[in-house]
């Protein structure tokens, strides 16, 4: 029971991350990031290549697992620049297709299809192992904690003013004599680095990394999270995490309620709960579960 | 602030023709305004006037002709460097940060602010608290000035419509313009405030910043400005001094018509 | 490897039979665009939908085309036209971001539910096997010609809808301009209703090719999305003749690419593609540019 509690646990910190991340570059700055699983990707496999094959220490894949994405980010931000909403969402889905993309293909580097296995836990201790979870988990959590205060301090500083001002109304900023591309960029760079970090932990915690983990159907659970929590609210991130593991972990009961589905329906189950809780969300309550009715 | 080498400031089209589809909406439209009198645009609707505003200000592109602005085309910059140097609008519909508090929407207009970079925000803290402090009594003494004070702390969205226009301008006036294009300053006002807004407008002219303004409202139009512009069809079509132009048998059949 | 002249115009001919299969759901993507002013992420699974329905009737009756063509069109177009009236029209006036994650949870739904209710195996059409023509060095595969006429029969009949019918008029008329059509008093939700039905019409039509020339499957229509958009965009999102132009474009280049590029990244090649027409002209080859007015 412990190790459930613990694996649920550490799987909506890393769904805080993400959530956050994707906050940072929608809620705050009004970028729709359609692909945010690809910067994901990124991070988990910078880790993966880094321990798993190259025997490089931990540390060193999650430092690829934030450059990476951080900088992959800066041409898909220029690009993005002129783009209105419409095609910005299908760009950045694109984007994360390619990242998968080219995952398959790369298969000197990645391994292709097959995934790397062997990933290293974070923390080796004895006997059942639980403990060096328990410890990733603690890790986890100072790492949520010390993201989440430095996302709250950018926000509240005449930056996230700023950031905050051009998802309100660009075209009022340009005729204030203010060039909005610049800082579109950066919050997508840091947005993508955050994104990587959760990919770094979830790595070391699965212990393998495939390209069918990062389909296109776990970005829109990260928007699911952002939503439900209330979309420009970082305690939100939080909240909406767990919320989204509520309902993840519900739709796992709902294979159990009927027994004889095969393990493949299990996948149709999960797209299919995401599925209906964004049309109802999006409908009935957009503004998340604590949130004011806003535009 | 008075500044008086604007005091015969030139904002000159020059030709300008734009085309939405099929609509011809400006026809090889020239004009030229001496920003040392209030000037005043005017015209049936569909006559074309916040476009040229657009592209004026370089949010649309023409597809002939040229904007000259203190004596120099404008050529192909954007609009944000056109606001760099000084030459500033208001839009029809008025376009507030409305998450922002109106506070907020003041204090994001500056330019150069070191808290609005990352690696100030980290090194330089100091001297970012100090920046703000600064932006921030400037804009009190603006919002006192517009009689947006009492509302500093509300959410921008959420003010009337007139305050609204009025945010726009305060916003312009954090960055010391030399030229103004104001849309429609006093649409959806009650008669009261636009009474007010003439008096500011009126006030910041005498402190040497040039204004054009869009307006529907001819009555109090014709009572603030020096001078009045009439566009019709994409074209000017009349000039001179109020009197004269509201006068002007073209301008009665031109609103007549449309 | 060397190539010969014939090789690439070989490999014109697969791009032009995969751009022409490629055009219908970016033609259905622009469509919906042109009225709801979204690109609708669930057309791959519509398309998905409408491939089961001509599956399905073409095994009902015994091998006809023309059977599997109207059991497509009709599996299409009853699931955008409920997809209408059950989840968007409740959205008009809302953000295009809501119609956008709306149409998102959509897709996932539809394909949740063909996977569920008639499982996640391949089927394949029955069809008798037939010998590729041959032109001197060209080949053609029969097939191929077939799913591109059908192309672009459907192509021409639904330009023939919107540039000769009243009903098409209104559809363009709205598409142009919706303040401007309501004032002159034309229905929008009517004519939406239309097009959104005829956007599933094309559908299902492309699920017919899609499934004669690959497979038929839940995934195998969501796996077109990406294609379809990048050739909605390149054209220019709300233009038809664009998004027509814009598949075929794309799918020729793809093809020609191949030996430099290899098989397996030849779909990143749409992608860059789009991102290259979007750096240069952000609105699409024959968008409309957005003013501030």
């Amino acid at each position: 029971m412990e190790a459930y509690l613990l694996a649920i646990f550490i799987t909506a910190l890393v769904y805080v991350l993400l959530t956050l991340g994707l906050n940072f570059q929608y809620g705050f700055t009004g970028l729709i990031n359609f692909g945010y699983v690809g910067f994901f990707a990124l991070g988990a496999y910078a880790s993966a290549i880094c321990t798993a094959r190259l025997g490089w220490p931990a540390w060193s894949g999650f430092l690829l697992g934030m450059v990476v994405p951080f900088f992959l980010a800066w041409p898909l931000g220029r690009i993005a620049l002129r783009l209105r909403d419409d095609y910005l969402a299908i760009v950045t889905l694109g984007f994360s297709e390619v990242v998968r993309l080219v995952i398959i293909n790369e298969k000197q580097l990645t391994n292709g299809g097959q995934g790397i296995a062997g990933v290293p836990k974070l923390f080796e201790f004895g006997g059942a192992g639980l403990g060096g979870d328990a410890l990733l988990a603690a890790v986890l959590l100072l790492a949520c904690t010390a993201v989440a205060w430095l996302v709250r301090c950018v926000v509240k500083s005449p930056y996230g003013r700023l950031i905050q001002a051009i998802r309100d109304d660009e075209t009022a900023l340009l005729a204030l004599g203010k060039n909005p591309a610049r800082f579109k960029t950066q919050v997508l760079m840091l947005g993508g680095a955050i994104a990587g970090l959760a990919g770094s932990f979830y790595a070391h915690y699965i212990g393998y990394v495939t390209p069918d983990q990062f389909l296109p159907i776990v970005t829109f659970q990260v928007w699911m999270a952002m939503i439900m929590g209330g979309v420009g609210r970082l305690r939100g991130a939080v909240a909406g995490a767990f919320l989204l593991l509520l309902v993840l972990e519900g739709s796992r009961a709902v294979r159990d309620l009927l027994p004889g589905l095969p393990e493949v329906a299990m996948s149709s189950i999960r797209l299919a709960v995401i599925g209906v809780a964004l049309i109802l969300f999006i409908r009935f309550r957009p503004q998340g579960l604590w949130g004011a009715p806003r535009d | 602030m008075t500044d008086s080498s604007t005091a015969s400031l030139q904002l000159e089209a020059r030709g300008i023709v734009l085309s939405y589809g099929d609509n011809v909406v400006l026809n090889e439209l020239s004009l030229a305004v001496d920003t040392s009198q209030l000037t005043g645009l005017i015209g049936p609707n569909g006559a074309g006037k916040s476009t040229l505003f657009s592209v004026l200000s370089g949010f649309m592109k023409a597809r002939a002709g040229e904007v000259f602005y203190l004596g120099r085309s404008f050529g192909r910059q954007p609009p944000e460097q056109r606001a760099r140097q000084g030459l500033m609008r208001t839009f029809q519909v008025p376009r507030e940060f409305r998450h922002l508090t109106v506070l907020e929407n003041m204090l994001a207009a500056p330019w150069q602010q070191p808290g609005e970079s990352l690696a100030a925000l980290l090194l330089r803290r100091a001297h970012v608290r100090r920046v703000e402090a600064e932006n921030t009594e400037r804009a009190h003494e603006w919002l006192r000035f517009l009689r947006l004070d009492s509302v500093a702390s509300t959410a921008a969205g959420q003010l009337s419509g007139g305050q609204k226009k009025l945010l726009e301008l305060g916003r312009i006036l954090m960055l010391q313009p030399r030229c103004v294009l104001l849309d429609e300053p006093y649409a959806g006002v009650n008669p009261v405030l636009i009474e007010q807004i003439s008096e500011r407008i009126r006030e910041l002219h005498a402190r040497g910043i040039g204004f054009v303004i869009v307006e529907h409202n001819l009555h109090a139009l014709s009572r603030l400005v020096d001078r009045m512009l009439v566009m019709d069809r994409g074209r000017l079509l009349s000039e001179g001094s109020p009197e004269q132009v509201l006068a002007d048998p073209l301008v009665q059949a031109a609103y007549m018509g449309a | 490897m060397d190539l010969i002249w014939s090789d690439y115009a070989n490999l014109a001919l697969n791009g032009l039979a995969e751009g022409l299969l490629m055009a219908l759901p970016a033609l259905a993507v622009t469509l919906v665009f042109g009225v709801a002013r979204f690109p609708n992420a669930a057309v791959g699974d519509f398309v998905s939908l409408g491939s089961f329905g001509a599956l399905a009737a073409h095994r009902a009756s015994g091998g006809s085309t023309l059977a599997a063509a109207l059991g497509g069109i009709g599996a299409g177009a009853a699931g955008t036209w409920l997809g209408w009236r059950l989840a968007f029209r409740p959205l008009l006036g809302r953000k295009g971001l809501a119609m956008l994650l709306t149409s998102i949870g959509v897709g996932f739904v539809l394909r949740a539910a063909m996977g569920l209710g008639l499982g996640h195996e391949i089927q394949l059409f029955d069809l008798p096997l037939l010998k590729a023509w041959r032109w001197g060095p060209l080949i053609m595969n029969p097939l191929d010609v077939l799913v591109g006429a059908m192309a672009l029969v459907c192509v021409a009949l639904v330009f023939a809808l919107l540039r000769f019918t009243s009903v098409g008029r209104t559809m363009r008329a709205i598409a142009d301009d919706m303040d401007l059509a309501r004032v002159v008093g034309i229905d929008s939700r009517a004519a939406m209703a239309r097009m959104w039905v005829l956007s599933g019409v094309v559908c299902g039509v492309a699920g017919l090719a899609l499934g004669l020339k690959t497979q038929v499957s839940p995934e195998a229509g969501a796996d077109v999305l990406l294609p379809a958009f990048a050739a909605a965009v390149v054209g220019g999102l709300g233009n038809p003749l664009g998004a027509v132009l814009g598949a075929v474009c794309l799918g020729i280049l793809q093809e020609l690419s191949t030996p430099f590029v290899g098989f397996t990244y030849k779909i990143a090649l749409s992608y860059v593609a789009m991102l290259l027409v979007l750096l240069w002209r952000p609105q699409g080859l024959f968008g409309r540019v957005q003013g501030v007015r």
